[in-house]
């Protein structure tokens, strides 16, 4: 069963009955932030394994650090932060231990298909698509990938991707316009290479 | 087709008018720009195909299960360090009492080698195990877990 990413994190109310501690809007917001940070964990490193690790270590944070939350202020782009905060560490440790990544996983492994579609040809070429663009993330710089996965695939504000990364949000539109231009030119490429039989 | 805009239009704008970030002004900028220009128009194009590949894009869900721990409270962060501390206390006082306590009861040198020596070996190497747990859990991610 898949989920959207559009999903939206229900925000205020969870957040300021967990701080007062009460037991099951902390459940609540754990299961909901959870999602959450695995989704954009994945998004960032494309490893399963590694995104769940991240996404733990970022709840770790995200509870230790609760108490001290304003509730008036919105929880993803802090959540977000957090895990890109980590993802960042992770890599950072892996160069000075020279470390050799595996490979990222193909979208196969980690794109959920649609269970019904009323035309299942036309889905079928959509989830092609999907999948083409998701393995197409690689040839993006950190940066960029950073800003696209958090519009296109989490659905935030520029306001809130500026609040996340920590830069200026004119800095977030021209990043995410050079990432979508970068990746629609290697979509197409990829694309065409495969029309011509180079590629699988 | 040139790869850039003709005029001295900033092509970031179209993301921004995609995503419907822009003022209102802006906005109105780029909608009459795009009339006139045909790159423009095919960059906008490719871009909202582009993003409605992205958007609807489904995930696999990571199982619930996969968070079926909660980080150790204040009340349980305290009880346990508190635990362990009033644990060693008694171990150290109950130990040095038996110890002392061997030590007038027995009468020969020998005797005394034989019992604290062999104590001695064992506390060394209850020590070393110790030791070596108390490194484990200082870099150990999951310390702040509840089990």
């Amino acid at each position: 069963m898949g989920v959207s990413t559009a999903v939206t994190l229900t925000e205020r109310p969870p957040v300021a009955l967990a701080i007062e501690g009460d037991i099951h809007a902390r459940e609540d917001l754990a299961r909901e932030c959870h999602r959450q940070a695995f989704l954009f964990a994945l998004h960032l490193t494309r490893r399963h394994d590694e995104a769940a690790d991240v996404a733990q270590d970022a709840m770790l944070r995200f509870f230790a650090s609760i108490d001290r939350f304003d509730p008036e202020r919105p929880v993803r782009p802090w959540l977000l932060r957090i895990v890109r905060n980590l993802v960042r560490d992770r890599a950072r440790r892996a160069r000075v231990r020279r470390t050799t990544p595996l490979e990222a996983e193909a979208g196969e492994a980690v794109i959920d298909p649609p269970s019904c579609e009323p035309d299942p040809e036309a889905a079928a070429e959509r989830v092609q698509l999907q999948r083409l663009v998701w393995r197409c993330l690689e040839v993006l710089s950190s940066e960029q990938r950073e800003v696209l996965v958090l519009r296109d695939y989490h659905g935030l504000s520029y306001a809130e991707i500026a609040d996340t990364v920590g830069i200026p949000r004119g800095t977030v539109m021209s990043r995410l316009h050079r990432a979508r231009c970068v990746l629609s030119e290697e979509a197409n490429r990829r694309l065409l290479m495969r029309n011509s039989g180079g590629d699988r | 087709m040139t790869r850039h805009c003709p005029s001295s239009f900033d092509e970031a704008m179209l993301s921004g008018y995609l995503d419907g970030e822009l003022t209102q002004s802006d906005d109105q900028r780029v909608r009459i720009h795009l009339e006139d220009c045909d790159h423009c128009r095919e960059v906008y194009r490719r871009l909202e195909n582009l993003r409605e590949a992205t958007m609807t894009t489904q995930f696999i869900k990571e199982p619930d299960r996969q968070w079926d721990e909660r980080p150790r409270g204040a009340a349980s962060r305290v009880g346990f360090t508190l635990g362990w501390v009033v644990a060693i206390v008694w171990l150290i006082l109950t130990c040095g009492y038996a110890g002392w306590q061997i030590w007038v009861d027995t009468d020969g040198w020998f005797e005394k080698t034989l019992i604290f020596g062999g104590l001695a070996a064992v506390g060394l190497l209850f020590s070393s195990v110790v030791i070596d747990r108390l490194r484990t859990a200082g870099s150990d991610p999951y310390r702040k877990v509840e089990k």
